[in-house]
């Protein structure tokens, strides 16, 4: 915290001295910007209150497999921020899905014969096999995130309190991307049943009484007709424990490598006792195969005017102001800072949030890319973002597969 | 393309209200404002000396969730860089804006918020102006989809935007300020600087060089022009009521 750049900001004087870290708390706007804008005479580099240049994100570490009753959880640190994330799975019963038999029969119909052909991989995935996997996930609801704040993780949440505005409007930023990024396959959660071919007897006396409009749509094409029983619905809760700042990086961060470390048992239909058995055998049990590694950013736009806010501000048209900017070299004007701690978060207005994935090629695939608060971040600095995180993808890649 | 429709000062017991109906993607929101009014559990609020900016969001059909918590952080975090929160008589005190969405398509759980959010946008708009809140400038928001074939499209209906490859809402001040971008889906740079040009023209016409007052009323007659539809919508209000002044010139 001690930097002596603290004391070349301009509202010092030199007679009273204050420490460092009590002109942070009495004057947070020009401490930091002290340190991003030190005078030129100085020779110091611009950098944040926290020690890291303007584009560098905190220390980062996971640990996947840290709660032994889950079916796969992980702690994500970055910096002082940390999540932690369990995934339970449950099983779901379509018996229980009231819509079951009406809109099941003509999905499972073509899942059974996709089913039949080879696994689908990353290569043949096709239109369908989306729509599908929407149909299921998204209309059935097997994703359940939750994300709590009421654990006493900063002041200003009171432990035990109901979720707060930012703890819903978090927990729904990490369902919609789940379901926009299709992270995870429905294929993997969906429990089959695979009657004993016991010869076409059996097989029609067992098919007239569970799956009559499939069979009446199929006709006699087939030997072995599977069909759904039960789907795994994945029940994913991300505590907060420690909150100071950036939470959306961390809990995306903690929900991506639980479920890579999610492990579902192998479960089958049984038909004497007409339930799902699960195996206990650990190496029966299979890793979700998830599509791709989408990997949040988010930054805040700190401006150098703590002014602007107090007066009625005349808000210069855009073109005016590239013309302005253009003209004179003036002091920089606003830094974008990559993932805001706390401090840095109370002082600005305008955030950005990306989430990128990278393609085969290296070529970065944007998912998600959110601004909103102010109005000085545009096309340029939005590029310059998108490369920042893309740099981000490799360094969260290198942690997440470490863990 | 069929314009939205919309009208001010609905409602007679709120400071301002705002009905704004999009029919291209079916959305009928109702707005009402209350501004200033004291909030008594505000008193020590974080920022003294601006006002506090309270948004909610009452789906149709349902209870408000979580996806309308989300909803409504985003309006806030928009509108209080508009309204002029230190204006007289603001400060301490709360600006509360309340969305209906009266009529189209209901949001599901985890469903994008995206198709609902420039008629939520332009509504709250309409409404502070309506109730005469101080505001910065005034916006305009788009909605466009890229389909997967790569075309992009305006306003798609719920049924297309679940079908989008990519979703994207942007609002511009009526300065040209880019004011807020929400992109989801799977698109890369070179797609969104295509979108936000066509959002520019939807927003503000095809020629945004316009810096002066006489270009922007030139401009006028391009009807397409969404802060065009803001501007005109206002000044009928106007018309209506001051007609008794009209008439006695």
């Amino acid at each position: 915290m001690a930097t002596p750049a603290a004391n070349a900001a301009p509202s010092v004087s030199p007679s009273l001295s204050l420490p460092p870290s009590q002109f942070a708390r009495l004057q947070p706007h020009a401490y930091l910007l002290a340190h991003l804008s030190p005078p030129p005479a100085s020779n110091q580099p611009s950098i944040r209150a926290n020690g890291r240049a303007p584009s560098q994100f905190r220390v980062t570490s996971a640990n996947a497999g840290s709660l032994t009753h889950t079916n796969g959880s992980a702690v994500v640190r970055i910096g002082d921020t940390t999540a932690v994330c369990g995934v339970r799975a449950e099983i779901l019963h379509t018996d229980d899905i009231a819509s079951w038999s009406v809109s099941s029969s003509s999905t499972s119909n073509s899942n059974k014969r996709r089913r039949l052909g080879e696994k689908t991989t990353d290569e043949d995935e096709g239109q369908d096999e989306n729509e599908e996997d929407r149909a299921h996930i998204e209309d059935l609801n097997l994703l359940v995130p939750n994300l709590s704040l009421s654990t006493g993780c900063a002041p200003g949440f009171t432990p035990g309190a109901p979720p707060s505005a930012l703890a819903q409007s978090l927990s729904h930023q990490i369902l919609s991307l789940l379901h926009s990024t299709r992270l995870i396959r429905a294929d993997d959660l969906r429990i089959w049943y695979q009657p004993p071919n016991l010869g076409s007897e059996a097989l029609e006396r067992h098919n007239e009484s569970q799956q009559m409009e499939i069979d009446a749509g199929q006709g006699s094409e087939e030997s072995d007709p599977q069909e759904i029983k039960a789907f795994w619905v994945l029940y994913i809760d991300v505590m907060i424990i420690s909150l100071a700042g950036n939470p959306f990086d961390a809990a995306w961060a903690a929900v991506l490598a639980a479920l890579r470390d999610t492990k579902l048992p192998k479960a089958w239909w049984d038909i004497d006792n007409e339930t799902i058995i699960c195996s206990d055998d650990i190496s029966e049990a299979s890793r979700l195969s998830l599509r791709g590694l989408p990997v949040a950013s988010s930054f805040c736009v700190f401006e150098a005017d703590a002014a602007a806010g107090w007066r009625a501000v005349v808000i210069p048209d855009v073109n005016d102001q590239k013309a302005q900017n253009q003209r004179k070299k003036g002091p920089q004007q606003k830094w974008i800072l990559a993932d805001p701690d706390g401090y840095e978060e109370g002082l600005s207005q305008e955030r950005a949030t990306l989430v990128v994935d990278k393609a085969k090629n290296g070529k970065n695939v944007i998912l998600k890319m959110e601004k909103h608060g102010g109005w000085s971040v545009d096309t340029e600095d939005l590029r310059q973002l998108v490369e920042i995180s893309g740099q981000r993808w490799d360094e969260m890649k290198r942690i997440l597969d470490q863990c | 393309m069929v314009e939205p429709t919309a009208s001010l000062s609905t409602l007679n017991r709120a400071d301002g209200s705002a009905s704004y109906k999009c029919p291209a993607t079916g959305y009928d929101v109702l707005g009402s404002v209350n501004a200033p009014i004291e909030l008594p559990a505000r008193r020590d609020a974080l920022k003294p000396e601006d006002a506090t900016i309270e948004v909610f969001v009452k789906p149709g059909n349902t209870t408000a969730g979580v996806g309308e918590r989300y909803v409504e952080g985003i309006l806030r975090s928009v509108l209080t860089e508009v309204v002029l929160g230190r204006e007289r008589g603001y400060p301490r005190r709360g600006v509360v804006i309340t969305l209906a969405i009266v009529g189209g398509g209901s949001v599901e759980r985890g469903d994008s918020y995206l198709t609902v959010l420039p008629a939520l946008l332009h509504t709250s708009l309409l409404a502070l102006l309506s109730a005469s809140v101080p505001l910065a400038m005034t916006f305009s928001s788009a909605l466009l989809g890229v389909t997967k074939s790569g075309d992009i499209v305006r306003d798609p209906s719920a049924a297309d935007a679940k079908a989008a490859s990519s979703l994207h809402v942007l609002a511009f001040s009526s300065k040209g300020h880019l004011l807020l971008n929400e992109s989801e889906g799977c698109f890369d740079f070179d797609t969104w600087e295509l979108i936000r040009e066509r959002a520019v023209s939807i927003c503000r016409g095809a020629a945004v060089s316009g810096t002066g007052e006489d270009v922007a009323m030139g401009e006028r007659s391009n009807d397409a022009r969404l802060d065009g539809f803001v501007r005109e919508t206002v000044e009928d209000r106007l018309h209506v009521d001051y007609a008794w002044k009209i008439e006695s010139n």
